[in-house]
């Protein structure tokens, strides 16, 4: 009856992805392994070139790359959302205080980046005041180098971790912030272990939300990186638009695809051994749910 | 609370239906009176579109593409609808050979005998016209911030200075490049010999790459118009879009004299087009003298393809036809396209 | 234990939930009038907010630019105008955007919040297929999401269009809802269902009840996320689109080749205005769900 029961709950989206999401999955898989077409798509023969081709030095140092400036931006944003997710969570008006988070992220990311570009650029703003303060000073290039794409990339997946952490902090029993002081943890101490283990599940959920896609990113490095900005995202691009390798393209993304499946296993969705919950967690919510308002 | 949570719960669920429903709609109402387009932005100005659709008592649907290779992995996969598009040169061969074009019936198109024959000649990339007719010829070029630089030669060479070092930038658009360092070395920009591409790379990695800011095929004529860079590979139509007017003065725009990849930008009818009497219509208007020298003039192109309405112009040109005689088309190379990419990719991936 | 009986379980229970309810309210209410516990992350919160609007205040200061590129020519409101009067196709591209955000997002929110619901709730075999599943449309570039959809609806011979755009947006954002919604779920305690079970509360009871007022900070983050998503994007959408379904992003990427004109900055200061102008109001009522 419960097994039925939580099928039940989950069928739409099965049956949703089976169709819209399994089926072009099968496409690309069958992609990677075929010959290219001359003008894009491919030629109904088995072939490895793809896979073969993904050996290439040159493709391995952007992966490279991509992977270190994806987790360092992923670190960076983690530890930026984490107290906002907690200022939120603890706020009284926490409704106003999310939006304000994600409002500006309702205007274009193309005009943003633009005014990122304004702001930082070698005529931008910030190098205006520079030059107003130093006069003669040629002022300062921020951009046009990893780290700028660093910065932006943080800019830009803020919203993505501080959402998923906010909606698991705030569901934390903060009583258990002050036992933990009174058994004599410093606040240090009960931050670190008490309120993170318990939030464990928004913790992955947020660097997910912030490492996936920023090891897809394209349009950052492209805008905003120098000449030696590359990443993945960009590599794939390529061989769908400009090169017309749907194989090779196809591979590559099956290799990150797969290869992130894999940690994420490991390390995200493992379940934790023992019972999480020493404390009852919050039953009045669910009381005062049952009883009625 | 939790009634109107529920009634929440119930609103999405009925919401989403009736979403669904809205949209499927909205994809059912197509006439004969309408026409689909698929362009590149803006390269139709809506005031040209305004009059067919007014002439003509039809609808015009005008959706766009930003890049050859978008536009063409999009019409391969199928399934889009679209009546007219506007290749370049090379993907007009391309999809001819794909067999994704119609046949023009030339006998629909009296305006056809406005086209410089000169042009017609050029395209050999479908041989008769039996396939496109050309749209504009154009290419891309360098634009100067004359404020910042004075002195400066008109040639490919100036990506060389390194005094103007972090204040270039070029196109992020392989063909385009490479066809530039190509023609600078006195090479076809369609050479298929590997040393004389490795060449070209050579000289766009280890001379002009660490010269420049980046390569940008997107923002480009923003970052010249915020005076980001002082030299700018591009298009001269981006570039003074974004350039404010009173400051028009202040740019100059040059084709090198060593010339570089033109392109020549065709419209086709695809096959199964199903509005084929209003795309010859559509065709037909565009060359209009009239109407050709609007385009024109919207743009500031020199009128390039349409012969008549070089007299009827009244705007300023950002270049002559003329300035494009060293310039040499773009084609389909093929297989060895293979040889651009990894050159390319040598540049692009860096360090 | 005083009685075994099921009624008076039920009796005990209950009054006990009535101590501790009251209990925290006590709490809630204390934790308003102390001093905040942690001033430094409101200070952080309040410089990411700074930091997150910066962009958009150099927008609406370019809005009211008289001329078009970046440096300062005198105010002037031509670009409103511009908006207003003649963007018929800016308007047309901000309307599909708006239908598609908000009708991919409720799609996306209902089937991922059940689906979270089902695997939080319930171990079944199928679980940790599901959730490897919903997880791997995140994974993959968009570019090679938008390009495999093509191939497929062309395959099914699906004519493009709106309706693609709302399948493929509501399928890239059907992970994000699920993973979002189970994170809130999975730090809760079963018990509390147990024991409204125990109370005699039926499978609906439960999950309007219980499960969905609980879950609901998540869920709003969800939609938000998936709002903001679909809003976004444009590889999708680029190739997923058909005749006449131009998003903004489609619309506004479109003109890089001849200028992003500052139209967009009047619409953005528009949008953003608009939002803070709709969501103010609705201020206490949005307090509903935070006060659970």
């Amino acid at each position: 009856m419960k097994q039925r029961a939580g099928f039940l709950y989950t069928l739409p989206q099965i049956l949703w992805l089976l169709v819209f999401f399994l089926a072009p999955l099968c496409i690309i898989i069958a992609y990677s392994f075929l010959k290219k077409g001359l003008y894009g798509g491919v030629e109904p023969q088995f072939s490895l070139e793809a896979y073969q081709a993904m050996a290439n030095p040159s493709i391995l140092m952007v992966a490279w790359r991509t992977l270190r400036i994806s987790v360092i931006a992923t670190i960076l944003t983690i530890l930026i959302a984490l107290p906002c997710g907690y200022s939120i969570a603890r706020s009284s008006n926490q409704a106003i205080r999310l939006f304000l988070v994600i409002v500006p992220f309702w205007t274009n990311f193309l005009v943003r980046i633009y005014a990122w570009i304004a702001i930082l650029g070698n005529e931008g703003f910030i190098n205006d005041i520079i030059r107003w303060v130093a006069p003669g000073s040629a002022g300062i290039q921020f951009l046009y180098n990893q780290w700028a794409v660093v910065l932006v990339l943080v800019y830009m997946y803020l919203p993505y971790a501080i959402l998923p952490l906010f909606s698991t902090i705030d569901k934390f029993d903060f009583t258990l912030l002050d036992a933990a002081r009174d058994l004599g943890a410093t606040r240090f101490q009960s931050y670190t272990r008490v309120l993170l283990p318990n939030i464990r599940s928004g913790l992955v959920t947020a660097g997910l939300f912030t490492f996936v896609p920023i090891f897809g990113a394209y349009a950052v490095p492209l805008l905003i990186g120098g000449k030696d900005s590359y990443m993945l995202g960009n590599i794939i691009a390529d061989q769908l638009t400009k090169t017309r390798n749907w194989p090779l393209a196809s591979a590559i993304s099956m290799t990150v695809t797969l290869s992130t499946t894999i940690l994420v296993f490991l390390v995200a969705l493992r379940k934790p051994k023992e019972q999480k919950w020493v404390f009852d967690a919050d039953p009045s919510a669910a009381m005062s749910a049952a009883g009625g308002r | 609370m939790n009634r109107w949570l529920r009634r929440l719960v119930l609103n999405i669920a009925g919401f989403g239906m009736l979403a669904a429903l809205i949209l499927t709609g909205g994809c059912a109402r197509s006439t004969d009176k309408t026409l689909y387009i698929f362009n590149w932005t803006y390269y139709t100005p809506d005031s040209v579109i305004q009059k067919f659709e007014k002439e003509y008592g039809v609808k015009v649907v005008y959706d766009t593409f930003a890049s050859n290779e978008e536009m063409f992995a999009k019409l391969k996969a199928g399934g889009s609808s679209y009546d007219i598009t506007f290749p370049s040169g090379d993907y007009v061969s391309i999809m001819k050979k794909e067999n994704m074009l119609e046949k023009i019936d030339r006998s629909k198109l009296k305006n056809f005998a406005n086209i410089d024959p000169e042009v017609l000649k050029l395209c050999d990339f479908d041989p008769g016209n039996e396939y496109s007719v050309p749209y504009y010829l154009g290419a891309a070029g360098v634009a100067v911030n004359t404020t910042k630089v004075q002195n400066y030669e008109k040639s490919w060479s100036i990506f060389e200075r390194k005094d103007l070092a972090n204040r270039m930038i070029m196109l992020d658009d392989m063909r385009e490049v490479m066809g530039d360092a190509l023609k600078y070395l006195g090479y076809s920009v369609n050479t298929t010999d590997q040393a004389q591409i490795d060449q070209a790379r050579d000289l766009i990695n280890n001379v002009w790459k660490p010269n420049l800011l980046k390569f940008d095929a997107e923002a480009f004529a923003k970052s010249f118009a915020a005076g980001e860079v002082w030299v700018a590979q591009g298009y001269a139509e981006s570039i003074f879009a974004e350039v404010d007017k009173s400051r028009w003065g202040e740019v100059d725009f040059f084709i090198p004299k060593e010339g570089g990849p033109s392109y020549l930008d065709s419209m086709v009818i695809l096959k199964n087009a199903k509005h084929k009497d209003l795309a010859y219509l559509f065709i037909d208007f565009i060359h209009r003298p009239e109407i050709y020298a609007e385009f024109c003039d919207y743009f500031g192109f020199p009128s390039t393809v349409n012969v008549p309405a070089r007299a009827l112009k009244k705007g300023e040109m950002w270049y002559r036809p003329e300035d494009l005689t060293a310039c040499e088309l773009k084609k389909d190379v093929g297989a060895d396209l293979e040889k651009y990419n990894a050159a390319w990719q040598v540049i692009r991936v860096g360090k | 234990m005083v009685s075994t009986t099921h009624h008076g379980r039920m009796r005990r229970l209950a009054m006990l939930w009535r101590i501790r309810r009251i209990l925290r309210k006590g709490g809630k209410a204390a934790r308003k009038f102390m001093p905040v516990r942690s001033p430094a992350s409101n200070l952080i919160y309040w410089a990411v907010i700074g930091f997150l609007f910066l962009p958009l205040f150099v927008l609406v200061f370019y809005s009211f630019n008289a001329g078009r590129q970046a440096q300062w020519q005198g105010f002037s409101l031509v670009w409103y105008q511009r908006l207003v009067m003649d963007s018929p196709e800016l308007w047309r591209a901000f309307t599909n955007s708006i239908m598609i955000a908000g009708g991919s997002a409720l799609m996306a929110t209902a089937i991922g919040t059940l689906a979270a619901i089902g695997t939080t709730r319930y171990s079944f075999r199928l679980r940790s297929t599901v959730a490897t599943l919903s997880f791997i449309p995140m994974i993959l570039p968009e570019i090679v999401v938008g390009v495999s959809l093509l191939v497929f609806f062309a395959g099914i011979s699906l004519k493009l269009g709106l309706f693609t755009v709302w399948i493929a947006h509501t399928t890239f954002n059907i992970p994000y809802v699920y993973l979002l919604v189970s994170a809130r779920l999975e730090e809760s305690d079963p018990s509390i269902i147990e024991a409204a079970k125990d109370l005699g509360a039926n499978e609906m009871q439960i999950l309007f009840r219980i499960i969905l007022p609980m879950a609901l900070p998540g869920i709003l983050s969800a939609f938000l996320t998936a709002v903001t998503l679909s809003l976004e994007d444009f590889v999708i959408t680029f190739f997923v689109t058909g005749p006449g379904g131009t998003t903004l992003p489609l619309y506004i990427y479109s003109m890089i080749r001849f200028g992003v004109s500052p139209v967009i900055n009047a619409l953005s200061a528009v949008m953003v205005a608009g939002t803070v102008l709709l969501v103010y109001p609705a201020r206490n009522f949005l307090k509903v769900f935070a006060a659970r």
